[in-house]
């Protein structure tokens, strides 16, 4: 299980670094979406899966049943939180990449005009 | 009391709400949204002088989010370090707002920029008090969402694209943050702070093995490099702060670039500090994160004096040498916090005081110094230094003010200025005296080279704009009265804290004896000493 995780989130994040190096803007903000999908995923791996005890899930504990096997609840709270966060961050990078396009005439991220 | 922790947080989100809810009367809008920062530094004020510094204070208090007892909510902590942090943003927030209302354009202020304005201070003081690692995650992304908009506020192809680049990088530095707290997460199982501070000294004690500790610290670090600007993280700096409105520009170098720093002492200092984790970093061994913190940090800081420096004395516009000095100054901000973590006892202790009171004068001179470029741009309509000249005989008022602030940054007394630079020299040469070497010497050095770059690129930024005949941009151009007294406000208070520094450097102490007392720290948050250890 963790071999396949680690396998996901590496492959995750490797496509997600590929994306964000290209010129073309549309698919910088697709390797944007994917380098948060893969550090979400990673986070989900860090939770883990524990041993079912009582102790864990306490509602159980008065219905005598048997308490399953059961993940770690805080990192999904945190997945999410950061999942809005980057919806968010995505819509509003789409928003600006469009506006971008209009203003320097290019999707082309190399042909824009240098900083000073 | 405690309630008075949480105060600021609730003033800066009802200063966004309000400003959305009054949106429809400009008018309205621009008094509601300065006044609100009125009464933002009056809270910080208040809880600062209640819970830190007064006589009755406790010196530190955590406010419980929801009444959830610590670590299992969100645990809000105001001591000495978040204090010093939060009067400083109050102080600049205030300053950058009110010039604001008198300084952009009416009809830009009526889009979204004072509800984005409260947001970026919103942002900036849940970070500054939070004591939840996964939280301070969430602080920074409400602060960079306000501030991608505002580096793209002018929409512009210039500001799209430094707003589009701005964003990617911040995006995949955020990225790397989730990767380091989830890290931590795991290694230590909990995400409070003090919580994780208490286990990592006692790992024994709660069953963990902190080894991975060190290199998940190293990508938070980078996170927390990226958001201060510091060599080699710094190439969003020029563009991004020649982009946004210049207020905020002010905002962003005097207060969301110490986000950074602070981040970096809090996590490194209070949290991670007693640990005990065979370090080796270039063979340099050490038994504990800080000496991983130690040679990094200080490379970066040289390489941000030397970098700011350089690009500042080429820059032909007034921002761009600003933008470049913030990263210069920053380096001298992060120099002396490497020192500290170097060494133990003492120096540590006032290597941090000199971090504090240099990134106090930083905030001051250099938001002074951004709101003078904005107050000149208005006036001559151009920011070239190049264009502008003789205008301290049109105003001298605002020569005066820009002069208060080119002085702090080169460090004359009895500016503000004078306090950080001679502190940082001061424990430069202590550690040099302490552990004889080479690398003390080289930081001593660059630190000295980083001076004199300040004179250079200040001094011609004075001679260029301010001496001289008028040039035909200067020639009948007006300086607005209300900017000037903005300006001349923020001035008298860069003089006031050199002027009086004692008790400025006794705030200065309180916080850095707060952010090295790991112990002070975790039993705020655990009132009863209890809790799951």
């Amino acid at each position: 299980m963790s071999v396949a995780l680690a396998a996901v989130v590496g492959g995750l994040f490797a496509v997600g670094t590929f994306l964000l190096l290209r010129r073309n803007l549309v698919r910088v903000v697709w390797g944007i979406a994917v380098i948060t999908q893969a550090a979400n995923v990673y986070l989900i791996a860090m939770g883990g899966v524990q041993a079912p005890t009582h102790d864990l899930v306490p509602v159980l504990e008065g219905h005598g049943s048997e308490v399953p096997q059961t993940a770690d609840p805080v990192v999904q709270a945190l997945v999410l939180t950061a999942i809005v966060i980057s919806f968010g961050t995505t819509a509003l990078a789409l928003a600006l990449s469009f506006r971008a396009y209009e203003e320097n005439g290019s999707i082309d991220v190399a042909e824009w005009g240098e900083e000073g | 009391m405690s309630f008075l922790v949480v105060a600021p947080v609730v003033v800066a989100i009802a200063g966004v709400v309000l400003a959305f809810l009054v949106s429809r009367w400009p008018r309205v809008q621009r008094a509601t949204s300065a006044a609100t920062g009125a009464v933002y530094a009056g809270t910080v004020a208040t809880a600062v002088w209640r819970l830190v510094l007064g006589p009755d204070a406790p010196g530190a208090a955590a406010y419980q989010l929801g009444g959830h007892p610590a670590p299992f909510g969100i645990t809000l902590v105001l001591d000495g370090l978040s204090a010093f942090m939060l009067v400083v943003a109050a102080v600049v927030g205030l300053a950058s707002i009110t010039f604001s209302v008198v300084f952009v354009e009416r009809d830009n202020q009526r889009v979204y920029y004072h509800p984005l304005f409260h947001c970026l201070l919103l942002g900036v003081t849940g970070a500054f008090l939070t004591g939840d690692l996964f939280n301070l995650f969430v602080w920074f992304e409400v602060m960079l969402m306000a501030s991608y908009v505002f580096v793209a506020f002018y929409g512009g192809a210039r500001h799209t694209a430094a707003a589009v680049r701005y964003l990617v990088l911040n995006v995949v530095g955020s990225a790397l943050m989730l990767l380091g707290i989830g890290g931590l997460y795991a290694v230590t199982g909990t995400l409070n702070m003090a919580d994780m501070a208490r286990r990592l000294a006692d790992p024994a004690a709660s069953g963990i093995d902190p080894a991975p500790v060190v290199g998940l610290s190293a990508l938070l670090l980078v996170v927390f490099a990226l958001k201060a600007g510091l060599v080699p993280f710094q190439f969003w700096v020029p563009a991004a702060y020649t982009t946004a409105p210049l207020p905020v520009t002010a905002m962003l170098a005097g207060v969301t670039k110490k986000v950074g720093v602070y981040a970096i002492v809090r996590l490194y200092f209070t949290v991670l500090a007693g640990a005990a984790i065979p370090v080796d970093v270039l063979g340099v061994a050490g038994d504990s994160p800080l000496s991983f913190l130690a040679p990094v940090l200080a490379a970066m800081g040289v390489a941000s004096i030397v970098v700011g420096g350089l690009g500042a004395v080429s820059r032909d516009t007034l921002e761009g040498t600003f933008a470049y000095s913030s990263v210069g100054q920053v380096g001298f901000i992060v120099v002396p916090v490497a020192i500290a973590a170097a060494s133990t006892g003492q120096l540590r202790q006032i290597a941090l005081v000199a971090a504090l009171v240099y990134a106090l004068h930083h905030s001051l001179a250099k938001s002074l110094l951004f709101l003078s470029a904005a107050a000149v741009s208005d006036a001559t309509g151009t920011n070239r230094v190049r264009d502008v000249g003789g205008l301290a005989g049109r105003s001298p008022v605002l020569a005066g003010a820009f002069f208060v602030g080119i002085l702090s940054l080169v460090g004359l007394p009895p500016l503000a200025g004078f306090f950080g630079k001679f502190f940082v020299f001061d424990v430069s040469i202590r550690w040099y005296a302490t552990a004889p070497g080479w690398a003390p010497l080289a930081v001593f050095l660059s630190l000295l080279a980083g001076a004199l770059l300040t004179i250079v690129y200040t001094t011609r930024t004075w001679t260029g704009c301010f001496w001289g005949a008028e040039t035909p941009a200067v020639e009948g151009s007006v300086v607005d009265g209300r900017q000037l007294a903005v300006l001349v406000a923020l001035a008298a208070v860069v003089v006031a804290v050199g002027v009086g520094f004692d008790p400025v450097y006794r705030f200065a102490e309180t916080a850095a004896t707060a952010a090295t007392e790991r112990g002070d720290y975790v039993e705020v948050v655990f009132p009863d000493g209890g809790g799951a250890a």
